[in-house]
């Protein structure tokens, strides 16, 4: 017999937003992939030159191709290394701003819903995620607010009177129902 | 997890996170670097002959291998980088896509009309004013529903009088609570 306790964990799933990480990995994986290209003819053109160079003129101080090449090839690793580097920063920082601005716009929807304004859209954001969750928050605001209204509209006319008793009684505790209805 | 009033007016994004990004990625950059610089180390570092027609033909042997030599230590180094950094993302970002996802099944919950329960993320989430700040609309909704409630079912003890009162008592409550209900907008 199976024992709940000793069911093994279940595996955590890291990629849980393909429209939000992937574009974030396709970037960072693009930088790296432009960087280790352009690192490639750079490197590439200049060790032909250096090694006909070399070769003509014959280096008999270096022991190995390595020696003839290794200022160079330092030279080039170092900027690939900031090339991609200051490329990938510039990268965290703008998914940083974006999340802020975006995410700060669902915050400040919220916190003016909670002061009972729901009618005022949440705003546009640069990345398509953060937009398609404003739209769900602004999705369930307007749909709190059509119950509100309708709500409302109903114990205006219930309050109106020139209703039979029996009628206004079904109809109160209809009302009653409903209101409970109201995040629930 | 973190309680409904916990960090709500801390920042969206901590600094830490960032920064611990940056580091993370700059680790990752370094060791794809020094991976490229090792292949590249160990295929250009056989001996050279100690005479000149030696050293001119290892040179000139060693142009036409050099295009693939570079290719490939370039394209293992792009594959390492970008898996391991590919890797990192997603674990990374996965503390504001993950709160994300809670919040929008939340939201669709909500908007289906299913309980909804407070939300509350895990205390190395970001985003966390964003669970606050939904919390605290929740809990505004549901103090005003208990509200008009409140205020119906005071109008129903009236009922134990005569029905002219309990109906003009009722009909009082109604325009009570539709006055309240137009403070939404």
């Amino acid at each position: 017999m199976k024992h709940p306790a000793l069911k093994p964990p279940r595996p955590r799933i890291r990629y849980v937003s393909p429209r939000f990480q992937g574009p974030a990995v396709l970037a960072f994986t693009a930088i790296i992939a432009a960087g280790g290209a352009i690192f490639w003819k750079l490197v590439d053109a200049e060790f032909q030159r250096v090694f006909l160079h070399a070769a003509i003129r014959g280096h008999y101080s270096f022991g190995s191709a390595y020696a003839i090449v290794r200022d160079l090839l330092v030279y080039h690793m170092a900027g690939l290394f900031i090339g991609v580097l200051l490329t990938g920063s510039a990268l965290v920082l703008f998914l940083a701003a974006a999340t802020k601005h975006g995410i700060g716009k669902a915050v400040a929807s919220l916190r003016s819903s909670a002061d009972r304004d729901l009618s005022k859209p949440t705003g546009t954001s640069p990345i398509g995620e953060f937009e398609r969750f404003g739209e769900k928050i602004d999705a369930a605001r307007s749909d709190t607010l059509v119950s509100v209204r309708k709500l409302r509209s109903e114990a205006a006319s219930l309050a109106a009177g020139g209703i039979s008793p029996e009628e206004f009684r079904l109809r109160w505790d209809e009302l009653k129902q409903r209101i409970r209805g109201i995040a629930p | 997890m973190s309680g409904p009033d916990a960090a709500g007016n801390g920042p969206l994004i901590h600094r830490r996170y960032v920064l611990g990004l940056l580091l993370r990625l700059c680790v990752n950059f370094a060791g794809g670097v020094g991976i490229l610089f090792v292949i590249l180390y160990f295929a250009l570092s056989r001996p050279l002959p100690g005479d000149y027609a030696g050293i001119y033909v290892a040179l000139r042997n060693l142009s036409p291998f050099l295009r693939p030599i570079l290719a490939v230590s370039v394209l293992v180094y792009a594959l390492l980088a970008c898996g391991s950094t590919a890797a990192l993302c997603v674990y990374i970002l996965h503390k504001v896509a993950g709160p994300l996802y809670r919040m929008e099944l939340v939201l669709d919950q909500y908007r289906s009309g299913g309980a909804t329960r407070t939300v509350s993320f895990r205390n190395d989430d970001q985003i966390q004013p964003l669970a606050q700040a939904f919390n605290q609309w929740i809990g505004t909704l549901r103090r005003d529903r208990q509200q008009w409630l409140a205020t119906m079912r005071d109008a129903e003890r009236h009922c134990l009088q005569d029905e002219a009162t309990c109906r003009a008592e009722m009909e009082a409550a109604l325009r009570r609570v539709a006055e309240d209900m137009e403070r939404y907008r």
